[in-house]
């Protein structure tokens, strides 16, 4: 993994090294040494708090008992983040297009409004949804207003919470997507159309290749976070689906079973995390962030 | 002190004579992770000379710069500065300045800001600071109201003239040129050439120079060093390195020549086609394998009534013209490309195949 | 016709993203409406308007402990991760060292990973140590996810900013510290500010982190988050929509303050 190399020791303090030890110092004792402890706890007795004290495959057995039906839940946050990254590949490639190519001087401004929800909490954006959809609520009533029967029934269903996830997680398609399709030079379009090439050719064979880090790095982040995801079911989906994060969060609160919360958290990090590692290996983050 | 550094020294016939040469490194060295970028240089330099060390992208000489600047630490050898030691004297300390490639103007900052750094450095007083920095802008012909103005938005040439100002307004005994004037076009580039070679003159400060351009080095120098793969190759006045190169790569990097490799026999010097070479008396030359080195304005078409010392026939497929001077590309019959410049009054009005040579007094000998 | 196919295209792109943003703003809007209806729930079109609820959450003592414990938050997050993430952005973008590759993937993995957990992870974490959550473990938690966050901002000027301007301010004879105040500092000063406002915002706004690692302590996301469970009033789109606005206010002081500073330097340009 990444520490790997980091904990070799470094000889002398070169001044890159110095300058990154406080960011490194909160990553190891915020970041790292959490995901230990819930490792550690995975492996603890199921149902109590003897962390370093057992050891025990107990609740990774419990796990993958077939009577068990907590498979559903992971299956259903996978499907869902699936789904998701599908759909944010399609809904934001337009946008980051228009951000690079065609808004102009206008794609600071339109930057800025797709920055802006990302700083309202997504419980209150999505808040706003269910007063839309909600019976008696603006889409419901607006209907009504025109003289139809109502609006449909949509919220509380599965449909809802990947509409939800859709709408929390477009910035962060939308933005390394943008940065992506910046990185293609203009003068290789212009050369592949001087040689002449179509439209879809140029976009197929030149564009997408070029713009793919970006691509890549905003399908794998929204991947990840909606994975993760669980404010968008509750909310929205009023629990019709349970997605994972939600099964975490009950054996970790209401269960007071930690080592079982423990021993879910750790798989959906193991597969979070390898994907996450898998993807960035292949990227040269100078290249995309320092476009010197 | 070194005898290599000693008999650089003697070559320096046309550097104004001073007891005790300003900047003196002994054997210098710099290895980045076993590659030896700086690979024991010894070089003394006077008092007020303008020195230009020339060589190829990769042959150490920017290493060297920065070395002497203290923005590297030698891991070898010694530099000293008016006798004091000064390898490990940070940049800030020392009495020297570099003018980067970049020219690392500071973008946030006017012009008048720019040179004024060094001087608030020093805490000097704001109208004074004020006073010095118009002072300055005026020697490199830089207008006044220039003062406010944001350095970004300078062009090229000014750009150039503010970060000399800058590097003045520090007040160093030595001035350091890292190709500042590389990213220029031709004929700003030859302009301020010139202004630099006055500003040296006027300032009496000492200059070392680097460049990979034989022209700036010619036309500014007082003497020329050439660096290859880490070492000085050659050093003297630019007459010298340009007459008697020390080799075949110093003659070669000095701009276009014709090569006839030579080899020793019983005989005498042989060409490859077996020829006998007429070379100038007095050769002497280690080893077997030589080379003859004749520029093309020392190549000439032979004809019946001008012979030459050395001959050799072949076909002429291209023609350049150089402005005064014409150019001809000519194939021998072993299949090399030789030039020859003529004025263009001496134009050659025969047909294609052509008989050319040189005399041995015109051509250089130089091993390997 | 390229060029009619062309304009279309490019048509079908601004109508889209006009449509995607009208979307993206369409729940806040509901917000605010709900905020202003008079009636105890929320009924559309809206009967009658006013601004009881609005002066109800202003009034309200609780809500103010929540506001002081969320600025508070945010500030010392602020304050803390432009610490942190300056020296971090110098390590991710300045310097050629050895770990640096393996340093940018290690601070990437944060933003790469789902606050739900890592808030369950936390608290975990935070009960080994002995450590019981309030509002300061939650000041950790957003540290973890905002400074790599801010280290990116910051780090994206960084990549700009050319290191032979500190090799020749030193030349000219500048100690360190000079250099810092008068020219690395200055010149990295816009990604500093973003990321100081990226910062404040990503805490205001956090609702994952909190949930799990601020306690008893509350914030107006996890406030907010327990009312829409069990208990709505309209308070709650009330407080939402005031919290918003906060955000946009804040967004816009902070772009204000940018754009004058450098028309500023520009007319000081100009005049010269």
């Amino acid at each position: 993994m990444a520490d790997g190399s980091l904990s070799a020791p470094a000889p002398k303090l070169t001044p890159g090294f110095r300058a990154s030890l406080p960011v490194l110092f909160l990553l190891v004792a915020g970041f790292l040494a959490p995901l230990v402890t819930v490792a550690a706890y995975a492996f603890a007795t199921p149902k109590s708090f003897d962390v370093f004290r057992s050891f025990t495959l107990q609740n990774f057995a419990a796990i993958f008992d077939p009577q068990n039906t907590v498979w559903t839940s992971f299956a259903w946050a996978l499907a869902l983040a699936f789904c998701c990254v599908a759909i944010l590949l399609i809904v934001c490639y337009p946008i980051a297009f228009g951000l690079n190519k065609v808004f102009g001087k206008w794609s600071g401004l339109v930057s800025v409004l797709f920055v802006f929800p990302l700083f309202v909490s997504e419980n209150v954006r999505l808040y706003g949804w269910v007063l839309f959809f909600i019976k008696n609520g603006v889409l419901d009533g607006a209907l009504k207003w025109f003289g139809f029967s109502g609006g449909p029934e949509l919220l509380y269903t599965p449909g809802i919470t990947l509409f939800g996830m859709v709408y929390v997680y477009l910035p962060f398609m939308l933005f390394p997507m943008t940065l992506g399709i910046a990185m293609i030079p203009r003068d290789l379009v212009d050369a592949a159309r001087d040689l002449g090439a179509g439209r879809m050719m140029i976009w197929r064979e030149v564009e997408l290749p070029l713009a793919m880090p970006g691509i890549l790095i905003g399908a794998l982040l929204t991947f990840v976070l909606a994975a993760g995801a669980v404010a968008e079911a509750k909310i929205l989906g009023g629990q019709s689906v349970i997605t994972i994060t939600q099964d975490i969060e009950v054996a970790f609160t209401y269960a007071q079973n930690w080592p079982l919360g423990s021993a879910l958290a750790l798989i959906l990090v193991l597969i979070v995390s390898g994907l996450a590692l898998a993807a960035m290996a292949r990227l040269d983050l100078d290249k995309i962030l320092g476009k010197r | 002190m070194s005898s290599v550094a000693a008999s650089s020294l003697s070559d320096s016939s046309a550097a104004p004579k001073t007891p005790r040469p300003v900047l003196q490194l002994v054997d210098v060295r710099k290895v980045f992770d076993g590659f030896a970028a700086v690979d024991g240089i010894s070089l003394d330099i006077e008092e007020g000379e303008f020195v230009t060390i020339v060589g190829p992208s990769g042959s150490g000489k920017t290493t060297l710069l920065r070395m002497l600047a203290g923005l590297e630490s030698p891991s070898g050898g010694y530099i000293t500065l008016r006798g004091e030691l000064i390898n490990d004297v940070p940049s800030n300390r020392r009495p020297t300045c570099l003018v980067f490639q970049s020219l690392a103007l500071f973008p946030h900052m006017t012009v008048g800001d720019n040179i004024e750094f060094p001087l608030r450095v020093r805490k000097m007083a704001p109208e004074e600071r004020r006073r010095r920095a118009l002072e300055l802008m005026a020697k490199v012909r830089l207008p006044e109201d220039y003062y406010a103005k944001n350095v970004m938005l300078c062009s090229g040439g000014e750009k150039q003239r503010v970060a000399l100002a800058r590097a003045f307004a520090y007040d160093p005994d030595v001035l350091f040129f890292d190709e500042p004037l590389s990213a220029l076009d031709y004929k700003l580039k030859k302009l301020l050439e010139k202004e630099l070679k006055d500003l040296h003159r006027e300032s009496g400060k000492t200059f070392v120079y680097i460049t990979h351009s034989l022209e700036e080095a010619m036309v500014m120098s007082d003497r020329i060093g050439v660096m290859r793969a880490g070492k000085v190759v050659q050093i003297g006045t630019p007459e010298q390195i340009y007459s008697t190169p020390a080799d075949r790569f110093v003659a070669e990097f000095f701009g276009e020549v014709n090569v006839v490799p030579i080899r020793r026999t019983e005989g005498g010097w042989l060409r490859r086609d077996g020829k006998p070479v007429a070379v100038a008396p007095g050769l002497s030359i280690d080893g077997d394998e030589a080379s003859v080195v004749i520029r093309p304005e020392y190549m000439r078409f032979v004809t019946e009534e001008a012979g030459a010392d050395n001959t050799l026939s072949g076909t002429i497929f291209n023609e350049y013209s150089l402005g005064s001077r014409l150019q001809y590309q000519i194939r021998s019959r072993t299949g090399r490309t030789f030039l020859v410049e003529v004025p263009r009054a001496a134009a050659w009005k025969g047909d294609g195949e052509v008989t050319i040579g040189w005399d041995a007094a015109n051509a250089i000998v130089v091993g390997g | 016709m390229q060029t009619v196919g062309r304009t279309r295209t490019h048509f079908l792109i601004r109508a889209w993203t006009v449509f995607v943003v009208l979307a993206i703003y369409l729940p806040i809007a509901c917000g605010a409406l709900a905020g202003l209806s008079k009636g105890r729930y929320f009924a559309f079109p809206v009967r009658i308007f006013s601004t009881e609820w609005w002066g109800k959450t202003l009034d309200s003592f609780e809500i103010h402990v929540l506001v002081q414990n969320s600025v508070l938050i945010a500030l010392i997050v602020t304050v803390l991760s432009v610490l942190f993430a300056f020296f971090g952005a110098l390590a991710f973008a300045r310097y050629p060292w050895k770990g640096r590759r393996a340093f940018q993937r290690l601070l990437l993995l944060p933003i790469f990973f789902p606050q739900p957990v890592l808030g369950l992870a936390l608290l975990l974490w935070f009960n080994a140590l002995g450590i019981s959550p309030s509002w300061k473990t939650a000041v950790v938690a957003h540290l973890v996810w905002i400074v790599p966050v801010v280290t990116l901002v910051i780090a994206i000027q960084v990549f700009s900013f050319d290191p032979v301007l500190e090799e020749a301010a030193s030349d000219l004879g500048a100690s360190r510290l000079f250099t810092l105040r008068t020219v690395t500092l200055p010149i990295l000063w816009p990604g500093i500010w973003s990321g100081a406002l990226f910062a404040f915002l990503l805490s205001w706004g956090n609702f994952p982190l909190s949930l799990y690692t601020a306690g008893a302590d509350s914030t107006i996301p996890k406030w907010l988050y327990s009312k829409m469970v069990a208990g709505y009033t309209p308070m709650v789109p009330a407080l939402g929509t005031m919290s918003t606005l906060t955000a946009a206010a804040l967004l816009l002081g902070g772009g204000l303050i940018r754009l004058l500073i450098r028309r500023r330097a520009e007319l000081r340009a100009r005049e010269g």
